[in-house]
């Protein structure tokens, strides 16, 4: 008897584990029934998340006025606000320093505003139990939200929009290990892949072995084809830590983002960046040219011959 | 486990499953954050018989392969906690029954979300899934030990009484 039901216990579990395996090859393979059943999911959990932001956001303000004791919640945004306006500031101008001194400055100025956005608030955080840095958004597709859209924040760079359904969005955070993403030093132009790390910090790893870096220097996004997933000109973070000891061929720096990830309430979506943004050769505008087209008029003379006088007889634009 | 309570113990875990994702994930406590649902079923899990262990297993897996912010293959989760599920169960009968004891059964639950994680992590390496720095995982592994520890005695007895409440009477028996 023992041994039957052992063995139905084995068979059982094989008959589990093969089709664990089987939805595993499904989705490796890209079978939509996976993905779909996570929209699914997405789809029935988005009203409860912001059922739950609505209820918690009092409790979760609270619990963060506790933390901070004595100081002013007014007072810490907008010294917040202050820094994050200095922070972008002091990126923009060493970007364009930077820019200026090489030429390119007519590059990646489209980042530097008038995009068209979104905003939306974070209804959601990933699970500790799935390790991925997400956040979930009350907007979606609905609000014209995409997939690969850049997500940014007052002070820059956040993450990029990974999955939408009608009403809520998925956003992978910069600080995912699967994060990756072009940037340039603002201050010597050096282009470099950051990496997320899972938690607060970040790897710069520098594509040309003979560029420069420093702590302090500010890095801006480069950009992607057609400004998706990554729109250019954004402020991503600061070098806080060059690594001098490496031995592979690449530079190595640790990096602190400018934005708060940590402190997420409401975030913008990237729609499109601006068509006016001089990011292709701008051709000069030909100036009005005025033709005085001049014909001898011959004069009487005391001789009786004509003499040559200038009268406009044509202006052509 | 009967198919009425198969249903029931699948509904309770997806509720615990969107307390989960709604509510426990947006708390930011210290270290890392705290997994409600892993240590749910873990618990779920050691309360069962070694049949009831894996198929529990499986579904728990399943639902947590539901989680949209997830970003492994669907499947790994369940065939995570199939495996577990017959660690447990059949360790259960060679070692003894401790879940009437609390503080052991709750080292215990906490000591299972840990495997659970690191077998995940080992899984989605196999599997070539990018999962960080080691001693960010660490972190994460070792803060959702602590908080297991620090806040399962509370719920406990709620879901000892869940589960008694979806048994059937032969089952009771």
């Amino acid at each position: 008897m023992a041994r039957g039901g052992s063995n139905r216990s084995r068979l059982l579990l094989v008959i589990l584990l093969v089709s664990s395996l089987l939805l595993i090859t499904l989705d490796l393979r890209g079978v939509g029934v996976t993905s779909g059943s996570r929209n699914a999911t997405q789809v029935i959990l988005s009203p409860i998340q912001k059922a739950a932001s609505d209820i918690f956001a009092p409790v979760g303000r609270f619990m963060s006025d506790v933390k901070n004791f004595g100081k002013t919640k007014a007072q810490i945004a907008e010294l917040k606000l202050a820094n994050a306006k200095l922070k972008q500031e002091a990126a923009f101008s060493s970007d364009t320093k930077g820019q200026l001194a090489q030429l390119k400055s007519v590059l990646d100025l489209a980042g530097r505003g008038g995009f068209k956005t979104v905003s939306a608030r974070v209804i959601g955080r990933g699970s500790s139990s799935t390790f991925s840095q997400t956040i979930t958004l009350d907007a979606g597709t609905g609000s014209g939200i995409r997939k690969n859209m850049t997500v940014i924040s007052e002070n820059g760079l956040v993450g990029v929009v990974k999955d939408s359904t009608i009403n809520s969005s998925i956003v992978l955070l910069m600080s995912d290990p699967t994060f990756r993403i072009g940037v340039r030093v603002a201050r010597t132009q050096s282009v470099g892949v950051l990496m997320g790390e899972g938690g607060g910090s970040y790897t710069l790893e520098l594509l040309d072995p003979a560029g420069t870096m420093q702590v302090g220097d500010s890095l801006i996004s480069i950009g992607s084809d057609n400004n998706r997933p990554y729109i250019p000109g954004l402020p991503v973070g600061a070098i806080t830590k060059v690594d001098h000891t490496t031995t592979s061929l690449t530079q190595r720096a640790t990096v602190k983002s400018f934005a708060n990830l940590n402190d997420l309430g409401v975030v913008s979506v990237v729609l499109a960046a601006p068509t006016t943004a001089p990011s292709k050769p701008i051709n000069p505008t030909p100036r009005a040219t005025i033709t005085v087209l001049v014909t001898p008029t011959p004069t009487p003379s005391v001789s009786g011959s004509p003499t040559p006088t200038a009268a406009p007889s044509k202006v052509k634009k | 486990m009967s198919p009425v309570r198969l249903g029931f113990s699948t509904a309770f875990l997806f509720l615990v499953f969107a307390i989960q994702e709604s509510v426990i994930s947006r708390v930011h406590l210290p270290i890392t954050g705290f997994s409600l649902y892993l240590a749910v079923l873990i618990c779920l899990i050691a309360l069962e018989d070694r049949n009831g262990a894996v198929v529990m297993g499986f579904i728990g897996g399943l639902v947590l392969d539901l989680s949209p912010t997830s970003q492994s293959p669907f499947g790994q989760w369940a065939l995570i906690f199939t495996i577990i599920g017959y660690l447990i169960s059949s360790n259960l009968e060679s070692v003894g029954d401790f879940t009437s004891e609390p503080i052991s059964f709750v080292v215990f639950i906490a000591a299972g979300s840990a495997l659970a994680l690191t077998s995940y992590l080992f899984a989605g390496l196999l599997l070539g899934e990018n999962i960080g720095s080691l001693s960010r995982t660490l972190i994460v592994i070792a803060g959702n030990f602590i908080w297991t520890m620090v806040f399962t005695p509370f719920f406990l007895p709620l879901i000892r009484k869940a589960r008694e409440a979806t048994l059937t009477s032969k089952e009771r028996m």
